[in-house]
């Protein structure tokens, strides 16, 4: 007989995720997973004007901020044939860049480290042997033995004071835990440091933007002039300050961040077989370098991938009405058309309709509809998007810099390419993609400097901003990687306002109930056969489920 | 066919406007010239290309200054005219704006009548009734008090931010009343049109009036008098509430 | 290492020296303390005595209907830093974000420090509560945010409401507000909400108003719609630093133009920064960093009610909600003087025509008296 386990709240995730699973033998045999928050800013969006909608939509989200907003943009500037000048692609380029960096860091170190490294444990360590093993796979300055046991007797007076505060209850002592007592010292002592670090990258956002979180776009371009002789512009200060902020981001995450990794995830080979899930990977594609719209021309290039078979990549393309739909068969909303349907966005529907348990409530009525999230599917599969699968496709296309970056992890680790398919693999993709993209902003931000050099100071394009020159009816996408996955916003202008507007968003992707046909999307799918040593310690469903960096705000929006 | 109306009749000159009341009444006219130009500049200013230096230059600065000047001007003119309405004459006083009794509203259905619906009267009876303002007129001028106050409200809710003197941060609580500056500016600019939309059309029947009775209405603004026809005066002794007179 | 292994807690003061600083650099840390939150050197002592004397204080923070920005900003606070409020100023007990346990382990925590610490601890609320539907819109556990919020609250020492969604409501109240999302002061009657608008507000203020509270003992200052004085009694035209190009009437007229690549005044492309109360200006974001007119956006209001619903972000505020995008006063307004004018129009004209008789009489008065005028 198995029995129902419920987690709820899951914590270091953004958002409200529910997490219901039946645990036979040791190991989860069904799952659930569910979003229990809803705003419906897509019905917000009705009625509004179109250039304003980024701001609404960069709401949807505060930890990957910044990425709705630019999708949002491309959407309008897709649908109004507005094609932005190249500084400002660089511009959003690096911004996405710094994005990538900060979101990663600070998922890896505040969200995802405490299901692998033990902090009661790090207080065992002896600094000494800790700073030998830093300093042996790190230049990072930072690693004396009087700099870990500061660390390390900080944190016992913090335990000491019995006021436990983030670290209360935690599953310490777990059986799960493996890491040696100095590499759970490293990780706590970088997790105070990622801390710090975090705020720094972000100012990329505050130049550019204005502020972090929620930095501003604009339909056209983006709003920073350049001001090579003003105070006020993008002048010589702030574009250096913006290159020294990319260096210093970039050599955090190869002197810390990837070392950890490597040196964590040696300890956890075992996690290369667990949480595969549904090995279907999608991915649209980001980072142009030459324009938005040449779609073969992205950094991250787009495509699908079906059944593990990395040998075949397939086409994708989001105007298709057959391509991408979303159901609600188990979901809570309803469509005027029947519980049946799938929608493509263009003519998506978001009526709300709950019909779960009344709360308080114990349990979810799964066989029902059991979720806020709708249940997106790519040409009726369901698909895995995020870093995992970008590093895969990128890897299948054959691309140079990631043939590099996998095969000397897989090489360091000693694991098959197969382990990639894994709860580990999602993990190590998160960071190989960081190096990638810190080495990325740097490109973009020599090619905006050259630009600027060589005269052309354009930052906006502006002769179709005025609703007057707008037709009366038009319809566009625009599509992105946000840090979690795949991304698109699909809009419908008339008579100058949104008539409809959809977001289909990685975390939907991934968390969303089962199908029309009953079939589970990822996080579902690689919980099955997840090992749970002791069932009220639900740690190894947590491993799992934060190797996909849920975010539930943007999930159900 | 004009012999039919040979008999010229004799007027009566009634002193109406004190000159307080006169001079408040173009002081007003003059605040609210300057309010309303400067308002739609502040409100949507010119692209001035100057290629002036910030520093040498304080055209909005300038406007804005005007608007504040001529924004206290209306101010204490409207408190002045307030104080009037208690000791002024009884053609200035606050009853003159508030049905107070029956007659009021007889009065107000009388001049819809008449102006508005143009229907004609009983044979040999004159139009007018009232030698002040007429009831509709009156309470027309209660709601424009209402307006007054609704733009000082805002208008000095929105100076609030900007003083330290008392007399504005007296209106400091103003903001959180509309719900934030924003809502409440949208109020302050939304009332111009009022103004505006209210100047048209009292000026209109100003005109109007004094083109259909012949009593000098306009010029009743400047001099104070007004004139009526003895003969009527004294056959439906028109009535006006007299505060006054117990 | 379970929370029940309370001991006495030590004071920061202690926690300091535990730590092996020194009594002088105790002291420098309780002065920078006072010059960040604008005292006179005088006060320094009674900072000293607040921070000798008082333990971790715990705090709650909930997560209802929000986008975690606001958490994301206050991890960005540069002064203090945000390990130095986590490990020895605060006790962050329950946090969604943060918070190393799940599921039952995190329910635990939070009713411990319910129970422990009742009348003790600060309750953050991060996020609105939606109230339509029974509130089945925000759940967790199982149980609605409004049903939480009340239990969380009862007991708090202070409640101090995260962010534009917890203070006003933010995007998903906007119109037409679907959920029914609500404020928490509308909720919690007759219990003092502090409340620090932004969208986000900015990391450093939200600091601020812990370290403040930490201090003193007691909750800042605040306006009289529940604000903290210390960062939104200015508007952030007031300390704009491109003041002068709007007194001087130097505007953007559209984005990247020559005016906008010289820094010009963004009022005309539709900045709130003269109704917008916020320490943007001042504080500028991310340690200093810009803030958004710096980078040639305009201050879209995010820290004032209902800026969602206050007409379109490029435009100056005069359009009014509910009218519809075009709706704008000056588009009504001139309507309504056509309208006028044709009326007044038709007056004039119907008098001529259904007076005529009574004008004809004044004017045979007026000539017949003209008569006796000697020539
Ligand atoms: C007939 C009366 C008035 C009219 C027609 C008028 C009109 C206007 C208009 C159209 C605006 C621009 C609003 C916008 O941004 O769209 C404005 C702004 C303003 N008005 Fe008035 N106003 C009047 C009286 C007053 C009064 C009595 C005050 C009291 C101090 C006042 C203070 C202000 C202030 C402070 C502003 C904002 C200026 C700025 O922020 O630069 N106004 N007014
Ligand atoms: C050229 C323009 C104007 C002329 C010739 C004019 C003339 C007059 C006259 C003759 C009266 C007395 C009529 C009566 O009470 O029945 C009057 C009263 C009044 N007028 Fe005007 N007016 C002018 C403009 C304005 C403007 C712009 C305003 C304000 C927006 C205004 C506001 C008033 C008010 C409030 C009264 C009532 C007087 C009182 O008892 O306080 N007028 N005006
Ligand atoms: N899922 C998701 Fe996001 C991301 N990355 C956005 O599109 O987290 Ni808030
Ligand atoms: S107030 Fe704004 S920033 Fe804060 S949670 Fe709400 S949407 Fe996010
Ligand atoms: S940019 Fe905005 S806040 Fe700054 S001066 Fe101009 S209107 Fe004021
Ligand atoms: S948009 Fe918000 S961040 Fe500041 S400048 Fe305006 S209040
Ligand atoms: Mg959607």
């Amino acid at each position: 007989m198995s029995k129902r386990i419920v987690v709820d709240p899951i914590t270091r995730i953004e958002g409200h995720l529910r997490i219901e699973v039946d645990i036979e033998n040791g190991k989860i045999k069904d799952a659930y997973s569910s979003g229990t928050m809803v705003r419906l800013i897509e019905e917000i969006l009705k009625g509004r004007d179109p250039r304003d909608a980024w701001a609404f939509v960069g709401r949807v989200c505060g930890v990957c901020t910044s990425v709705h907003s630019l999708t949002s943009v491309r959407a309008v500037e897709d649908a109004l044939d507005i094609v932005v000048p190249p500084n400002a692609e660089l511009v959003r380029n690096i911004m996405h860049c710094a994005q990538y960096m900060h979101d990663h860091v600070v998922h890896f170190y505040h969200l995802h480290a405490m299901d692998w490294v033990d902090v009661v444990n790090a207080l065992k360590a002896d600094p000494k042997k800790t700073s030998e093993l830093a300093q042996s796979i790190s230049h990072w300055p930072k690693s004396s033995p009087g700099y870990f046991s500061d660390i390390q007797k900080r944190i016992g007076n913090f335990v000491a004071s019995g006021q436990l505060g983030i670290f209360a209850n935690g599953y310490w002592g777990h059986p799960a835990y493996k890491l040696p007592a100095e590499v759970n010292l490293i990780g706590l002592a970088h997790y105070l440091e990622a801390l710090e670090w975090q705020k720094e990258i972000v100012k990329v956002h505050a130049i550019f933007g204005g502020k972090n979180p929620h930095p501003n776009f604009l339909v056209g371009g983006m709003a920073c002039a350049i001001g090579i002789d003003d105070v006020s512009g993008l002048n010589a200060e702030r574009l250096a300050m913006v290159g020294q902020l990319l260096i210093e981001g970039k050599k955090f995450i190869e002197q810390v961040y990837i070392p950890d990794l490597m040196a964590i995830a040696s300890f956890y080979k075992d996690w290369g077989a667990i949480g595969g899930g549904l090995g279907n990977y999608l991915v649209y594609g980001d980072l142009p370098t030459n324009g938005y719209r040449d779609r073969t021309a992205l950094k991250f290039p787009q495509g699908a991938i079906l059944n593990k078979d990395i040998s075949k990549v397939y086409d994708v393309d989001l105007r298709q009405d057959e391509e991408v739909q979303e159901f609600i068969t188990h979901s809570w909303y309803e469509y005027a058309g029947g519980e049946a349907i799938g929608l493509h966005p263009w003519k998506g529907e978001s009526k709300i309709n709950y019909t779960g348990p009344k709360p308080p409530f114990d349990q979810l009525n799964v066989e029902d509809k059991y979720s806020y999230l709708k249940t997106p599917r790519w040409k009726g599969h369901a698909m895995e998007v995020g870093p995992l699968s970008r590093v895969l496709v990128g890897y299948a296309r054959g691309v140079e810099e990631y043939k590099a970056v996998v095969d000397k992890a897989l090489k360091d680790l000693n694991v098959p390419v197969t382990a990639l398919f894994s709860t580990l693999g999602r993990t190590a993709a998160r960071g190989l993609e960081s190096v990638l993209s810190a080495q990325w902003g740097m490109e973009f931000y020599d090619q905006l400097i050259t630009n600027i050099r060589n005269g052309d100071t354009r930052m906006a394009e502006m002769s179709r901003f005025e609703p007057a020159t707008w037709p009366q009816k038009a319809v566009g996408v625009g599509c992105s990687e946000a840090p979690r996955g795949a991304l698109a916003h699909w809009i419908n202008i008339e008579d100058q306002k949104i008539a409809n507007y959809q977001l289909v968003v990685p975390t939907t992707w991934n968390a969303s109930p089962r199908d029309s046909k009953g079939e589970m999307s990822a996080y579902e799918s690689s919980l099955i056969d997840t090992p749970v040593a002791n069932e009220s310690q639900p740690l190894e469903l947590l491993r799992t489920i934060h190797s996909f960096d849920p975010c539930m705000a943007c999930a159900v929006h | 066919m004009a012999t039919k109306y040979l008999h010229i009749p004799r007027l009566r000159r009634i002193y109406v406007w004190e000159l307080p009341v006169r001079l408040y009444h173009w002081l007003n006219v003059l605040a609210i010239i300057v309010l309303v130009a400067t308002g739609f500049y502040i409100a949507n200013p010119l692209a001035l290309m100057s290629q002036k230096e910030a520093a040498n230059a304080f055209t909005m600065g300038w406007v804005r200054f005007l608007h504040f000047t001529a924004a206290y001007i209306f101010f204490f003119n409207f408190l002045f005219r307030i104080y009037w309405g208690f000791v002024g004459n009884k053609y200035a006083n606050w009853k003159q704006f508030i049905p107070t009794s029956k007659r009021f509203f007889k009065e107000i259905w009388s001049v819809i009548r008449m102006d508005i619906l143009f229907q004609k009267n009983r044979p040999g009876q004159r139009e007018h009734l009232s030698i002040g303002h007429n009831a509709l007129a009156g309470l027309t001028y209660f709601f424009v008090f209402l307006l007054f106050l609704v733009q000082c409200l805002t208008g000095f809710g929105l100076y609030a931010a900007m003083s330290d003197w008392w007399l504005p941060q007296l209106f400091a609580w103003v903001p959180a009343f509309f719900g934030g500056d924003i809502v409440m500016r949208q109020v302050h600019h939304w009332a111009m049109w009022l103004f505006i939309l209210f100047t048209v059309i009292h000026v209109y029947l100003v005109f109007y009036h004094d083109y259909v009775e012949g009593r000098g209405e306009i010029s009743s603004m400047g001099g104070g008098w007004k004139f009526i026809e003895e003969e009527f005066f004294e056959k439906e002794k028109p009535h006006t509430p007299n505060p006054h007179k117990p | 290492m379970n929370s029940e292994a309370s001991k006495k807690q030590p004071t920061y003061y202690e926690e300091i020296r535990l730590k092996g600083y020194s009594r002088r650099d105790f002291m420098k840390f309780a002065s920078m303390m006072a010059a960040f939150m604008g005292l006179e050197s005088s006060a320094i002592g009674q900072v000293v005595k607040a921070l000798e004397t008082n333990s971790r204080v715990p705090v709650i923070w909930m997560h209802f209907q929000e986008c975690t920005c606001c958490s994301e900003s206050f991890i960005r606070s540069s002064h203090p830093i945000v390990a130095d409020i986590l490990l020895d100023m605060i006790s962050l007990d329950y946090s969604e974000t943060l918070m190393a346990a799940s599921g039952v382990q995190a329910e635990a925590a939070l009713k411990n420090t319910l129970e422990k610490y009742k009348g003790k601890y600060i309750l953050c609320v991060e996020g609105s509560v939606p109230v339509a539907a029974d509130g089945v819109y925000c759940m967790i556990g199982g149980k609605t945010s409004l049903q939480v919020l009340h239990e969380v609250a009862e007991g708090a020492a202070a409640v101090i409401a995260w962010g534009s969604c917890a203070s006003n409501g933010c995007v998903q109240s906007a119109k037409p507000n679907p959920t029914s999302a609500t404020p928490i002061h509308k909720l919690l009657k007759g219990i003092p909400v502090i409340k620090v608008p932004g969208c986000p507000p900015i990391g450093e203020v939200m600091a601020g108003v812990i370290v403040h509270y930490l201090t003193f003992g007691k909750i800042p200052e605040l306006d009289r719609i529940g604000r903290p004085k210390a960062f939104y009694s200015k508007r952030v035209h007031d300390s704009c630093y491109r003041r002068p190009f709007y007194d001087a009437g130097l505007f953007v007229e559209t984005f990247d133009d020559e005016n906008a690549k010289k820094g010009y005044c963004l009022y005309k492309v539709g900045c709130k920064g003269p109704s917008t109360y916020n320490a943007c200006g001042v504080m500028r974001w991310n340690e200093g960093t810009s803030f958004p007119i710096q980078s040639g956006h305009p201050c879209i209001g995010c820290s004032e009610e209902n800026f969602w619903d206050n007409g379109r972000m490029y435009e100056r505020a005069s359009a009014f909600s509910g009218f519809g995008i075009e709706a704008d006063a000056d588009k009504w307004g001139k309507v309504a003087l056509g309208v006028t004018a044709a009326a007044v129009a038709g007056h004039a004209i119907a008098t001529n025509i259904t007076k005529y008789k009574k004008i004809h009489e004044l004017e045979a008065e007026g000539k017949e008296g003209e008569k006796d005028v000697i020539s």
